[in-house]
């Protein structure tokens, strides 16, 4: 039930659940090899998120954390392994039903309808939690309008809580840039996922704003109790929030631990700064 | 009703492709006592001026003369299709150059379906008023068996793919006379008849203000009652869950998928609504010729034909893609001024094809304003008469 929190209960799970308790499966990604053609973009890459935790995933341009991202989405199909979420494989769902196991995506170059009001793009979140069709919206039916409104006012609550709560009836595409990432992450939330995906938040962004996002990203993780998996380029951010790190180079992953440990481990630092051996030959 | 009115709060803004800063207010409402203010307030106005809009309608026809009811009928009859294809290329982003092949659907449909089999034509003798729900039905289903194609393909591949339903439709109705009647004399349709009301009565006996309530009254009434709630269903969709997912699929289908979107099936279910929206239009136009259907007898040139089909294009970009409002406007510049220009300039439409001596028949100044229109709207509005009208508000909001 609503707690009495400052905060106006951050992506509280639906009502009937007590906050917090919703159970959070684990998301492994298992084995998963990805081809075009002849390239691998995916080489046997296995690594698991926590529940509840923030795990980031790095490497350099190139490394596949795209590809990475698109195969739990389903946007890929891997030629090989597959993509758990507790009991569910992503990897068999058709891609448009993902969502409704509880993943959330936010994405790296902004896929907002920018003509459109930021409470329409964040509804768009809501498409799999609700039903109703061409001619049950076109008459108004009285069910599928309480069912509208019962949504809507989720959409906004949790605009509020990401700070876009003033914005509700703008343009998408005339906000700021910080501001549109945050409609974008607000879409995300919106399919109440269990986990959320974040396709490198602070591309982009300035000093203070991926400051800001740090904080934003603490804030969903502690509020929501979900788990978040990002894709960054920015080492402070990474290394500042994130519960536990997974690096990939070439499609491969060379190192799968905490921050701290990452951070000193030697095929990490060759991958980001090029071939140790090179300089001292 | 109330539930209805948040149309207002994002119609504007939810059919445009581009950004247009002036069209909202700066002052968006915040939450008050802690709730968000999701629905402005604005039921109460809305409901007056859809009722003024309704008296008004209803009084048109008492006080205009008969062939500006005949044009106003026609624009109508644009209106109903357009709102149907901008929604298919404006908001689910398909283009379709297939319109008039599904106006020719749904008008074959009612006249099959409604008209008994006399004279060697094939014939059904249902109901009107079930026939033209059914007419409108076939459309959908025929819009959505093309499916498999309007799915695989995009932009102007799809267009070339759709171009060649009009040939499919004007080849099928050519050899099949017995169903969609020759090119030469045609068939009839029976008029809708609703209650024992005849939208087609010629020699009424009902007058209101000593004004006869012929077939030109009657059908003004139909087909702005018939345009009402056409717009009004896709409005409700277009804000809905519906027109969200097609804006989704438009911008970028990645996104869409992602977020819950069947790509496949909302390009399907856009194309079927499209198709419905042209059959009922189809069956608009069948009425407004006294009920007569009439293949073409060249695939570029008449009712069905490919020449249509640009028309519609023509109206959903000069009225501004996606908008619905702007579909209305758009079919009365494409389909109104070439029957306007003749009655206004010497009071009879029967001039439409005479050029009184010069070159510059009105046909073909319509031709050259919507082609100018066009040009200018492409460079200057892209957002068409759609945008150019919600930037006009918003200044007079201002001012």
């Amino acid at each position: 039930m609503p707690d009495t929190t400052a905060h106006p209960t951050p992506g509280a799970p639906p009502a009937d659940v007590p906050a917090g308790a919703r159970e959070i499966p684990t998301l492994a990604v298992e084995d998963v090899t990805v081809r075009f053609g002849g390239i691998v973009a995916l080489d046997a890459v296995s690594f698991s998120v926590a529940p509840r935790s923030i795990h980031a995933l790095i490497g350099p341009n190139g490394a596949g954390k795209s590809t990475c991202f698109n195969a739990v989405t389903g946007i890929y199909r891997p030629t090989s392994g597959r993509v758990t979420l507790g009991d569910a494989v992503l990897t068999d769902t058709p891609p448009h039903q993902v969502a409704r196991l509880g993943v959330g995506r936010a994405f790296q170059n902004l896929a907002l309808v920018a003509g459109s009001s930021v409470l329409d793009n964040v509804m768009l979140g809501r498409y799999s939690l609700t039903s109703g069709g061409f001619l049950s919206y076109g008459l108004r039916l009285p069910r599928t309008m309480r069912a509208e409104r019962r949504h809507e006012e989720r959409a906004a609550e949790i605009c509020d809580f990401l700070g876009i709560g003033a914005h509700l009836h703008r343009p998408a595409g005339v906000l700021s840039y910080g501001d549109q990432k945050r409609v974008d992450i607000a879409r995300a939330l919106a399919v109440e996922p269990t986990v959320l995906l974040l396709d490198e938040p602070a591309a982009g962004m300035n000093a203070s704003e991926t400051a800001e996002l740090a904080h934003l990203i603490r804030d969903i993780s502690t509020g929501l109790s979900i788990s978040i998996l990002l894709v960054e380029h920015d080492m402070g951010l990474v290394m500042g929030i994130a519960d536990r790190v997974t690096v990939l180079d070439f499609g491969r992953l060379i190192a799968d631990d905490t921050p701290a440990v990452v951070q000193k481990d030697p095929a990490v630092i060759r991958a980001y700064l090029g071939s140790v051996e090179e300089e001292s030959a | 009703m109330s539930e209805t009115t948040r149309a207002e709060a994002t119609g504007p803004t939810a059919g445009a492709t581009g950004v247009d800063a002036a069209e909202t207010d700066s002052a968006a409402p915040d939450g008050q006592g802690g709730m968000p203010a999701v629905h402005p307030r604005r039921d109460r106005r809305r409901w007056l001026l859809w009722g003024a809009l309704v008296v008004v309608l209803f009084l048109v026809p008492i006080y205009l003369p008969g062939q500006y009811l005949i044009v106003s009928t026609w624009v109508m009859t644009g209106a109903v299709g357009a709102m149907g294809l901008t929604m298919l290329i404006g908001q689910a982003g398909q283009l379709s150059l297939a319109h008039s092949f599904f106006l020719l659907v749904g008008g074959v449909s009612y006249t099959v379906l409604s008209s008994d089999g006399t004279d060697g034509f094939v014939g059904l003798g249902l109901p009107t008023a079930l026939s033209l729900v059914l007419a409108v039905a076939i459309s959908a289903a025929v819009g959505a068996a093309f499916a498999p194609v309007s799915g695989r393909l995009t932009g102007i591949y799809l267009g070339v793919a759709s171009l060649s339903l009009v040939f499919l439709g004007w080849w099928l109705a050519r050899v099949l006379p017995s169903i969609a009647g020759s090119t030469s004399s045609g068939r009839y349709a029976d008029d809708l008849n609703l209650f024992g009301f005849d939208f087609g009565e010629k020699s009424p006996t009902l007058a209101i203000l000593g004004v006869p309530i012929g077939q030109n009254e009657r059908l003004f009434w139909l087909y702005a009652a018939l345009t009402l709630i056409a717009y009004f269903v896709a409005r409700g969709a277009v804000d809905g869950r519906v027109g969200r997912a097609w804006r989704a699929v438009r911008d970028n289908e990645a996104a869409a998928t992602v977020m819950g979107v069947s790509v496949v099936r909302q390009k399907s279910v856009a194309f079927a609504v499209s198709s419905a929206y042209a059959g009922l239009a189809g069956v608009m136009v069948v009425w407004w010729y006294d009920g007569l259907l009439k293949p073409d007898e060249a695939v570029d040139s008449g009712t069905y034909s490919t020449a249509v089909a640009i028309a519609y294009l023509a109206m959903v970009v000069i009225g501004g893609l996606g908008s619905l409002g702007g579909a209305i406007v758009g079919a009365a510049v494409v389909f109104g001024t070439p029957l306007i220009i003749p009655l206004l300039s010497q009071g009879d439409s029967s001039a439409v094809l005479s050029s009184g001596g010069t070159a510059f028949s009105p046909v073909v100044i319509t031709y050259l304003a919507y082609g100018a229109l066009i040009v200018l709207i492409v460079l200057f509005e892209p957002g068409g008469l759609a945008a150019l009208g919600r930037r006009l508000t918003a200044r007079l909001k201002r001012s």
